[in-house]
């Protein structure tokens, strides 16, 4: 995606029409957020207070949905990067009750894969499977780059968080808008 | 909140609003400051920095040189 400073305001709406199109509540909406440094580098996209304001979706169960982007210059333009985002589907606002969450991180800062899946489990540890030290929530599944569309799709199917739509509608939304993002998600 | 999905006005968070909800949300979650969360993930020694990625996502916004990435060891 070309990143000019109108690129972020283009992102947010099409992650928010995606979401309402979808499992968003009928109240939400999702929003950028600045701070002291320049406006538009980096900025946030998250819930309308802010990347700590998880949205809540049709079933009233909630979803963090934090991003950091940032523009990066680009032959004689920028480029949108996502410097840093994570997908949290969880019961309570503090996210202590969480489901699942899919991090991604350009520059991270552990050891963890810079992509990676989190289930909060703990009944593995029963047999001995994992360290007694590490209930399943802490292992970190590697992933690939991994896409709103694919979490708004999980969420539907696995977890039957409703539709505002149809699957017949929803479906080729989906894919056609991760076809797009598959092709510009540079991995590096 | 706002039940628009069209145009809507970013956010603008002063230095002291953010400073404020890390503060909040690093107390509430993990029980330690947002300095000591800062740099506890900034060392690699933040086990489950996942759980608190929106709050380091906030920390973001600050300028570079901001005095909350002071180490607290410094």
């Amino acid at each position: 995606m070309r990143g000019e400073e109108d690129a972020f305001d283009a992102f947010r709406e099409l992650i928010g029409f995606l979401l309402s199109e979808t499992v968003l509540d009928a109240n939400g909406s999702v929003r950028l957020t600045s701070g002291p440094r320049r406006a538009y580098d980096p900025i946030s996209l998250g819930g309308w207070n802010g990347p700590d304001d998880p949205l809540t979706l049709r079933n009233r169960r909630l979803l963090r949905l934090s991003m950091t982007l940032y523009r990066e210059p680009y032959e004689k333009w920028h480029r949108l990067k996502v410097m840093s985002c994570s997908y949290q589907y969880q019961v309570d606002p503090d996210g202590k009750q969480w489901i699942f969450r899919y991090d991604y991180a350009r520059d991270p800062k552990n050891v963890h894969p810079a992509a990676h899946l989190q289930i909060n489990g703990s009944r593995l540890n029963v047999d001995g499977i994992l360290p007694a030290d590490r209930p399943l929530g802490r292992v970190h599944f590697p992933t690939d780059r991994f896409s709103i569309e694919s979490v708004i799709r999980l969420l539907i199917i696995e977890f039957g968080v409703p539709s505002k739509t149809d699957s017949e509608y929803w479906r080729p939304l989906l894919r056609e808008s991760e076809v797009t993002f598959q092709k510009i998600a540079h991995r590096s | 909140m706002s039940a628009s999905n069209g145009h809507a006005e970013p956010l603008k968070l002063t230095r002291e609003q953010i400073v404020d909800k890390l503060e909040t949300g690093a107390r509430r979650r993990l029980k330690m400051s947002a300095r000591e969360m800062i740099d506890a993930y900034r060392e690699g020694r933040l086990e489950d920095a996942g759980a608190v990625l929106d709050l380091l996502m906030l920390a973001n916004l600050l300028e570079d040189d901001d005095d909350l990435f002071v180490s607290v060891a410094a």
